[in-house]
């Protein structure tokens, strides 16, 4: 149950991010114009081989290096624009940053959860968290923060609604092995 | 020096000539002094503003030529000859040029050359400013970068693409641009007037030919600071705070572009970027003070000056405390700065209940403390302060917090005490719940005082709160011993201060059926019932002008305002007023007695369309009519003054309005002038709101027989009783119409003594004048004519003459009756020798008169051709006539009629004939009064002339018409002979 309460969450989480998603309009950036992805976030790459906690790890270093990103930008955003910004832009800025911080507590848990074991924070090394310093590199920096955003979030739906049938099919095989073993003695 | 070089001589040798050359050579080397090239020529690029600076050794040139060219293109960027002064310390020369594009686009070729005059030195060395372009920086880039410019001003970005990727284009916002190629991968587009940027700048992309986004710059375009209306005040006395409008909107945000201000050179960092005022401090007063505002695009400086006591504005009150009572409080607090405990204040006090606000001014030399008058009890306040200095007076300092607080409690007012009496003398005593401003705090109950002044008879009740009505028995007071036919009811109110003051009302034992007063209408405006009335002599204190629903039986609703005694017109006003209620408004005047009547109005706060339709709509036939009655519409459900019924014939798909009854009274409406047939009728009352939906009565309207027939019988009988009724007129009166219109035939007045009894006179013709009565055979016998017969004619009369009627006596038969003594005149004055000549052979004078009877008449029926043709008249001759027509008749013989009768003309005939018409007219009976009109008159044609005679001669007597005249229509002539014969003999009948 509290699995679907949190892709529930994911899902409005995603939703706003997407819809925000750093406003190509706002800043006139034409729709047929493309940007070069530019991967800020640096995970062990995805495999079938990783188990639930290798991708949750995966997942939960990924959003932490999200919200690092977001908080830098956010930093970043009113030194180069010095609270120019108003109004609805500022607050679901605030709201992304909040829902993302909820996101990675409900993944440390899940982490816990998984092994029992206390979440290891991910290295934040390598990480561009300085950022670039001409505005225009800025903007486009902060738009693939939120890109990065939108693909993580996106990719926590996924994992998150995998999770069930996979710690349902963990436990079956534990209770299998206990019963074989308990036959046994 | 050349001219003497050159010789005349034509002859020269060899060797001369090589000389000459040469020393020409020398000169010219000598004259022309070529200027230095410029050496150590070096570049300083400026990449912010855009500016190359060149610096070069060039000797004591002070003009050059400069060339700058695109490297890799070889383009010519600039090329002009400047003038340039060595530094006289370093003998360098220096030059600015600002490039239009970013000195990073591409790289830059410069030359250098001294220039005198038209003479020129080499050009320097090329020297390169490296672009951005370079093989080297593979990576796709923008400049400028970041780029703050102002409003209208043109930037050129140039593009450098990514090493292996081709150019697609450059946009300005969303807006793709023309572009122009500086190298191979650099590539430049210019935007001109620019508009200002958004908060976050305004974006250029660069884009590769895949649609790629390459790279990107911003540019913020803006404006200066233009701050105004900077001032500065000081609120402790010592300190200054300068205030001012940040002016336009400069459209540079961030840190690096935003506006920073300096009072007195003092940084303002706590200018707020966001509002319209800003404002700085300054620990001292310094009595000058100087603004200014700078940004990346400019600065402006704001002055203002002035000394601390004309700029005091008091710092709000603090620590604000109140000590409460009833009807006032205290109002107490501090202030932060010592300084003002000298100073004079002016305070203003805003006092705010029930979101009513009033303010109230206080002044005092370091004012802490008010009282503030008239609150009112248990009411609940919020009040501030706010001060000013009074003298100098420079701006209300800023409020201090509201202090919220309750008044205590107090007495309540009396409560406003009425009364209503039944027809039953069963009555109500009322009373308006206190308000809450006129309670004065929690109301606990009501005590009611009954109280008969005769007897001294005190009866108490005490009521809860939630009680403001109380019946009461009047008749079981009036019966319980109290000879009085009043009683005094006061009512006090308690709460937990007190009781009211006691409201008092007399009330009467019974019920007095005052005829009221002519009820008036009242039209609602202005939310309430305009009253107005005339001044009461009796009214000692004021007026109650009381109203409720007119259509109320019982228990009703009742409301009351009482009016000072000195007024006399009031706006009734409730918030209970329903449209569509018709109210009742009274008027009665206060005294020491029991109120009374004076007046009356009744009214509607807005009229209605009838609510219902008129009740009991019916209709009958009456005769060939249709009656429609309907009954009253109820009071209530009129909604509104009736104004009347319109009356419609309803055809099924729409109403014709028959009429408009505008009697609001009518209950019936005959409709007329219906066929036969069946009809639907819709009565609908109207208000002036309009008119209800109606009702509607259906009948079928059948024939009236009967009717017609009785109509036939009236006309009948009338006409009946008409007759009679002139037939006994005439019967009775038959004297007087015998003489009007029938009088006696005179008696002729004979000469000599004709005393003998009257009676018929037979008379012998005389044998010199004799009348013969002959017979024509082609006249009836109704046409005889008195022919004056001559005596030589006797005898062929007498053998030829044939009597007309063998029953007829021989002689003439008169009657002598003498109605007339004036002497007769002959009608023909010519033939009286003949007349004369009879009267004197019978010594008689003989007057023919008689009324020409239609039997008469058609004896002088003639017919101009007709009758000489031998045609007789179909006409019989009456009895009576024939009697009678033996008689004379008036002389006339037309000329034909003698000459047919073969008779000689006689001298009587000598003058002129009249016309033949004229002449066969004759003597007409009397009908003059018909001919009265020339119309008439042309109708009667040939008759015309003898209407100047219409008497026989002299003839008093009316002569009656000729019913035989030929120019008369037939069936007239018909109609008046029977009437007249019938007339004749009714006359005849009369006679003795």
């Amino acid at each position: 149950m509290p699995n679907v309460n949190l892709s529930n969450h994911l899902i409005q989480t995603h939703l706003l991010i997407s819809s925000w998603s750093y406003n190509r309009k706002k800043e006139s950036l034409s729709p047929d114009l493309t940007v070069a992805d530019g991967r800020l976030v640096t995970v062990p790459p995805p495999s079938s081989q990783l188990d639930t906690r290798d991708k949750l790890w995966r997942l939960h270093s990924a959003l932490l290096q999200c919200r690092s990103l977001l908080e830098r930008a956010i930093t970043k955003e009113e030194e180069e624009l010095g609270g120019a910004e108003k109004g609805d832009y500022q607050s679901q800025r605030k709201t992304v940053r909040d829902r993302l911080s909820l996101l990675l507590a409900n993944t440390g848990e899940l982490l816990k959860a998984t092994d029992g074991t206390a979440v290891l924070t991910p290295s934040l090394e390598g990480l561009e968290i300085d950022g670039p310093t001409i505005l225009f590199e800025v903007k486009l920096w902060i738009y693939r923060i939120f890109k990065e955003l939108d693909y993580w979030t996106k990719t926590a739906i996924t994992t998150l609604q995998g999770l069930p049938s996979v710690t349902a099919k963990e436990r079956g095989r534990t209770t299998a092995v206990r019963r074989r073993r308990s036959t046994r003695r | 020096m050349p001219r003497s070089s050159f010789s005349p001589k034509p002859k020269c040798s060899p060797i001369w000539l090589i000389c000459i050359l040469l020393g020409l050579s020398a000169v010219h080397t000598h004259g022309k002094d070529v200027p230095t090239v410029p050496q150590q020529v070096s570049l300083s690029p400026n990449l912010e503003t855009q500016q190359l600076t060149l610096s070069w050794l060039g000797g004591e040139s002070t003009t050059f030529d400069i060339m700058i060219l695109r490297t890799e293109l070889n383009e010519t960027v600039f090329y002009e000859t400047v003038s340039v002064t060595a530094d006289k310390i370093s003998g360098q020369h220096q030059w600015n040029w600002t490039s239009v594009e970013p000195l990073e686009c591409t790289s830059l070729s410069v030359q250098i050359r001294s220039r005198d005059g038209q003479t020129t030195s080499d050009w320097s060395d090329t020297h390169i400013l490296p672009g951005m372009d370079l093989p080297s920086n593979k990576d796709s880039q923008m400049f400028p970068q970041d780029r703050v410019v102002s409003v209208g001003t043109n930037t050129t970005f140039c593009c450098i693409v990514e090493e292996g990727l081709g150019f697609g284009s450059i946009r300005y916002r969303d807006l793709v641009m023309n572009v122009t190629r500086l190298s191979r991968r650099s590539y430049a587009m210019t935007q001109i007037n620019q508009g200002p940027s958004g908060v976050t700048g305004t974006n250029v992309f660069c884009s590769s030919d895949e649609k790629t986004l390459l790279n990107g710059a911003v540019v913020f375009v803006g404006y200066p600071p233009l701050p105004s209306d900077l001032v500065c005040e000081t609120h402790d006395l010592v300190s200054a705070v300068c205030q001012w409008n940040r002016g336009r909107d400069t459209h540079l945000y961030g840190k690096k572009r935003k506006t920073y201000y300096t009072l007195n050179g003092r940084d303002c960092t706590e200018a707020n970027q966001n509002q319209k005022w800003s404002a700085c401090s300054l620990a001292q007063w310094d009595g000058n003070f100087t603004l200014v505002a700078r940004n990346l695009l400019g600065q402006y400086s704001l002055t203002d000056s002035s000394e601390l006591s004309l700029r005091v504005r008091p710092v709000a009150p603090a620590n604000l405390t109140s000590v409460v009572r009833a009807w006032n409080a205290t109002l107490l607090w501090q202030w932060k700065h010592r300084g003002y405990d000298s100073l004079a204040l002016i305070c203003q006090v805003e006092l705010t209940s029930h979101w009513h606000t009033t303010t109230r001014t206080f002044s005092g030399v370091g004012l802490r403390s008010v009282i503030v008058l008239d609150l009112r009890p248990d009411e609940d306040y919020s009040i501030k302060v706010r001060c000013g200095v009074q003298q100098n007076f420079w701006n209300w300092g800023d409020w201090s917090g509201p202090l919220a607080f309750r008044t205590s409690i107090d007495i309540p007012d009396a409560p406003d005490v009425w009364m209503w009496i039944e027809r039953d003398n069963t009555g109500r005593l009322m009373w308006k719940p206190l308000t809450h401003r006129e309670s004065h705090g929690q109301i606990t109950g009501y005590e009611v005082t009954l109280w008969s002044p005769d007897e001294n008879i005190q009866h108490t009740e005490t009521l809860p709160q939630s009680i403001c009505t109380v019946p009461i028995n009047l008749t079981h007071i009036s019966t319980t011993g109290s000879s009085s036919n009043k009683v005094i009811a006061t009512v006090i109110a308690k709460n937990a201060a007190g009781v009211s003051p006691p409201a008092s009302i007399v009330m009467p034992l019974r019920w007095t059926d005052i005829d009221p007063p002519a009820v008036s209408r009242t039209a609602y405006m202005d939310g309430g019932f305009p009253l107005s009335w005339q001044s009461d002599a009796n009214a000692s204190c004021g007026y109650v002008v009381e109203w409720h629903d007119a259509s109320c039986q019982q228990d009703c609703a009742v409301e009351w305002i009482k009016v000072a005694a000195e007024n006399t017109n009031i706006s009734a006003q409730s918030e209970n007023f329903q449209p569509g209620v018709r109210y009742t408004l009274s008027l009665y005047s206060c005294s020491s007695e029991v109120p009374q009547l004076l007046q009356r109005w009744e009214g509607y706060m807005e009229e209605l369309v009838p609510s219902s339709s008129v009740p009991h709509l019916s209709s009958n036939q009456q005769d060939s009519n249709i009656k429609l009655s309907w009954g009253e519409i109820p009071l209530v459900s009129r909604r509104g003054f009736l104004l009347g019924y319109h009356i419609y014939l309803n055809n099924g798909s729409q109403l014709m309005l028959l009429a408009n009854v505008s009697d609001p009274t009518s209950r019936s409406y005959t409709v007329k002038g219906l066929p036969v047939g069946s009809y639907k009728f819709t009565v609908k009352a109207y208000t002036s709101a309009g008119e209800d939906t109606g009702a509607t009565v259906s009948i079928s309207l059948e024939s009236y027989t009967d009717w017609l027939i009785l109509e036939m019988l009236a006309s009948l009988g009338t006409m009946t009783c008409f007759l009679v009724l002139v037939t006994f007129i005439c019967y009775k009166k038959r004297k007087w119409v015998k003489k009007a219109f029938y009088p006696d035939i005179p008696e002729p007045k004979l000469a000599g003594d004709w005393s003998r009894t009257q009676g018929p006179l037979d008379v012998k013709p005389s044998p010199h004048s004799m009348v013969h009565i002959v017979e024509e055979p082609e006249w009836d016998s109704s046409k005889e004519a008195l022919v004056v017969i001559p005596e030589e004619d006797e005898d062929e009369d007498e053998t030829g003459d044939e009597p007309v009627d063998t029953d007829e006596p021989t002689s003439l038969r008169y009657y002598n009756q003498v109605i007339d003594d004036r002497p007769i005149r002959p009608r023909f004055p010519d033939s009286s020798a003949s007349s004369a000549s009879s009267l004197d052979s019978a010594r008689t004078d003989v007057t023919y008169t008689g009324i020409q009877t239609s039997g008469n008449s058609l004896g002088f029926q003639l017919q101009p051709q007709g009758s000489s043709e031998g045609q007789q008249p179909q006409i019989d001759v009456p009895a009576s006539c024939v009697d009678g027509g033996g008689g004379y008749r008036p002389q006339m013989q037309p000329g034909s009629l003698s000459q047919d009768m073969g008779l000689p003309a006689p001298q009587a005939f000598s003058e002129p004939q009249p016309t033949k018409g004229a002449s066969f007219g004759g003597y007409q009976p009397q009908c003059s009064w018909h001919l009265d009109s020339p119309v008439e008159a042309e109708e009667s044609g040939g008759l015309a002339p003898s209407l100047g005679s219409p008497t026989s001669v002299a003839s008093t007597q009316f002569l009656l018409p000729d019913s035989g005249s030929k120019e008369q229509p037939e069936g007239k002539g018909q109609g008046s002979s029977s009437a007249t014969t019938w007339f004749h003999n009714l006359l005849s009948s009369a006679k003795p």
